[in-house]
């Protein structure tokens, strides 16, 4: 399998701050990836690297076949990315909010209409709710959207951070549902972060377990409950960062 | 499709429904400044003035043919102040203004009929003015012109009695007046100017003065533009996609810089008004000087201004490590601005020593308000020379912008 990212060694500090204390991965085409790890972890910033929005210090970070930061405006033609809580422009009405990315992405405006289309059908939400403006719209119906809209471009990769975090079950199942059906559909490769262990176990072919700037555990969620001897993926996690803990 | 598009579009379509602060941005200016003018007038008139006059001499003399009396310089001051609606007590001695409430108080002392019709002498009269009242200033110029006046009387009947007594044939301007200015004004190439062009010139002034406004509500958009996306939490899924970056600023410096223009026009049209309404109260029409070309090159001169303090604002703004800082660079650039069109009402930049001037070119307002004078002098080639350079500094600062643009300071930007 082709490799969609590969992070080598990967080291980032903020001032007297260290981020990232050399991370090394790999996302294979197609595959769901997920990272986990405690708040602080350095999940986001992984995230923000493969990104383009942010220089690692040292190491190796190509991302499908460029190298970062060097090739930075390739990277972005070919990534979509949905920012932890991201909002939406509240002045625009939910259609709009499409729009908009759709325009950035596309090539003509009739792709860009075809793309919002598409975004629309992704948040399944109906066009009189399209038509409010996005200050009107509850959290989980901002979240459809901002996923819709991150998923619609069918990037070749897509980059996820905490999409479900501080929603309700119904409407985090309902995330969770596009970006399952989704993905699966356009076979994109999907890298996502997340707290939620059910939501991971659920989504992900494979997981990273990140903790204090450094790759834990790499395995299938399978793998790793089995290789922890844990009942469930939350305890092979609490096992696993516990050992690092000290 | 272009970038600058979708940008232009989103910025634009966000700003104009927020009709509340859209409104409150345009309309504000042109009812507060014409209301601050009219009504500081209106009620200047309903203010009034109280003086007391007090004639302590009651004497009179003659000069020759002419008729020296306290009580008739008395009548004079009373009559002009009673003209401009002045409450005027007539006192006997300055005692019985004891415990009185009064803006000026005027008196003729004795002795002053006996000095001012004597050829050594010197008389005098007392004027005592009110601490903070502004009518008493209003009052003091109106006595100070009837003493003027009555001054001239007595020195033309001194001559006309010296000159009496000498044999010798004298006009009292040539004894009083010996030399008298002509004033002429000419424009730039030496052709002599109307009055109504020195009026134009001056007008220059004041619109280049009223720049000093348009500044504040754009650079107050672009920080909601940038900063508020931050805080929206909207730029970091924008920033990650294939926007090129100088589309990105240029898209947000346009749509801020033509919402902008809406509150900046708005603003200068206020303060217009806070002049000609006033003026128009005193039956002058300052419209009339307000010619299409003057109107045209204010437009310009605005829009040029609004763009030159976003170019200038954004450099500071991206690289600002928090939102605080980078309030205070823009505080910082909107003063540098309003020192430019402040000066400009007393100063004629170009004519400044080199030392001094070339400094201030580096900025594009000092280019701005040259243009406008440049246009009213007739001078419209050196004014598009300006205009370019105006321009140009400003696109400068906006590249400049693009090459400091730097997502991960934008992302770890306090709020």
């Amino acid at each position: 399998m082709r490799k969609a990212v590969e992070l080598r060694n990967v080291k980032k500090s903020f001032g007297k701050v260290t981020a990232l204390r050399g991370i090394t991965l790999d996302v294979y085409e197609g595959e769901i990836f997920g990272l986990i790890g405690p708040n602080g972890a350095g999940k986001t910033t992984t995230l923000r690297i493969m990104t383009t929005l942010v220089k690692h210090d040292e190491g190796y970070v190509n991302v499908l076949g460029y190298e970062l930061p060097r090739e930075k405006n390739k990277v972005r033609k070919f990534i979509a990315y949905l920012p932890e809580e991201a909002g939406l422009y509240h002045r625009l009405t939910g259609w709009e909010n499409l729009l908009y990315f759709a325009m950035i992405y596309a090539e003509d405006v009739d792709e860009a209409y075809r793309m919002a289309e598409l975004g629309a059908k992704i948040a399944g939400l109906d066009s009189e709710v399209l038509r409010r403006k996005a200050s009107e719209y509850s959290k989980g119906m901002a979240r459809r959207i901002a996923v819709a809209r991150t998923l619609m471009s069918k990037s070749k990769l897509v980059i996820l951070d905490e999409p479900t975090s501080g929603l309700d079950v119904f409407s985090a199942v309902r995330i969770r549902e596009m970006i399952k059906n989704f993905t699966k559909e356009i076979k994109t490769t999907v890298i996502l972060s997340s707290h939620n262990m059910l939501e991971v176990q659920y989504l992900c072919d494979r997981i990273a377990l990140i903790h204090e700037g450094r790759i834990v555990a790499i395995d299938t969620p399978e793998n790793l409950v089995r290789l922890t001897d844990s009942a469930n993926l939350e305890e092979a996690f609490i096992k696993l960062v516990g050992e690092h803990h000290g | 499709m272009g970038k600058l598009y979708p940008v232009m579009w989103k910025e634009l379509k966000s700003m104009i429904r927020d009709v509340r602060t859209l409104l409150v941005i345009s309309m504000l200016p042109l009812i507060i400044m014409p209301l601050m003018g009219l009504s500081s007038l209106y009620l200047q008139q309903y203010q009034q003035g109280i003086v007391v006059a007090i004639d302590e001499d009651r004497s009179w003399a003659i000069i020759g043919r002419y008729n020296i009396s306290s009580s008739e310089l008395l009548t004079r001051i009373v009559n002009a102040l009673k003209e401009n609606n002045f409450v005027v007590r007539v006192l006997k001695t300055s005692e019985e203004a004891r415990g009185l409430y009064y803006d000026l108080e005027v008196i003729i002392p004795s002795g002053f009929v006996k000095n001012a019709s004597s050829f050594t002498e010197v008389a005098y009269v007392k004027i005592i003015k009110t601490v903070g009242s502004v009518k008493a200033y209003d009052a003091d110029r109106i006595v100070q012109n009837e003493l003027a006046f009555y001054s001239r009387y007595i020195s033309q009947a001194k001559t006309y009695y010296l000159a009496n007594l000498s044999g010798i044939t004298v006009s009292a301007d040539s004894i009083l007046n010996p030399i008298k200015v002509v004033i002429g004004v000419v424009g730039p190439g030496g052709v002599a100017a109307s009055p109504a062009e020195e009026f134009r010139s001056y007008l220059a002034r004041i619109m280049a003065f009223s720049l000093i406004f348009v500044t504040t509500p754009s650079i107050a958009y672009i920080t909601d533009s940038i900063i508020g996306e931050k805080e929206r939490r909207t730029f970091e899924a924008v920033l990650a996609t294939p926007l090129p970056r100088h589309s990105l600023l240029l898209g947000k410096v346009l749509s801020t810089s033509l919402v902008g223009l809406i509150a900046s026009v708005s603003d200068a049209a206020g303060l217009i008004l806070f002049f000609v309404l006033p003026s128009l109260a005193y039956g002058v029409n300052v419209l009339t000087y307000l010619t299409p070309d003057l109107v045209a090159i204010h437009i310009i001169g605005v829009y040029v201004s609004i763009l030159a303090s976003l170019a200038l604002v954004l450099p500071a703004m991206i690289r600002a490590g928090s939102y605080r800082s980078s309030q205070a660079v823009s505080l910082a650039i909107i003063s540098v601005a309003s020192i430019i069109f402040f000066i400009c009402l007393y100063v004629d930049i170009p004519n400044l020593v080199s030392f001094v001037k070339f400094p201030l070119y580096v900025l594009p307002y000092t280019h701005v308000v040259i243009m406008i004078r440049d246009v009213v002098l007739g001078a419209p080639l050196k004014a598009m020379v300006h205009l370019g350079i105006a321009v140009a500094e400003s696109a400068v600062f906006l590249l400049l912008s693009v090459k400091m643009f730097s997502d991960e300071r934008i992302i770890y930007l306090k709020t």
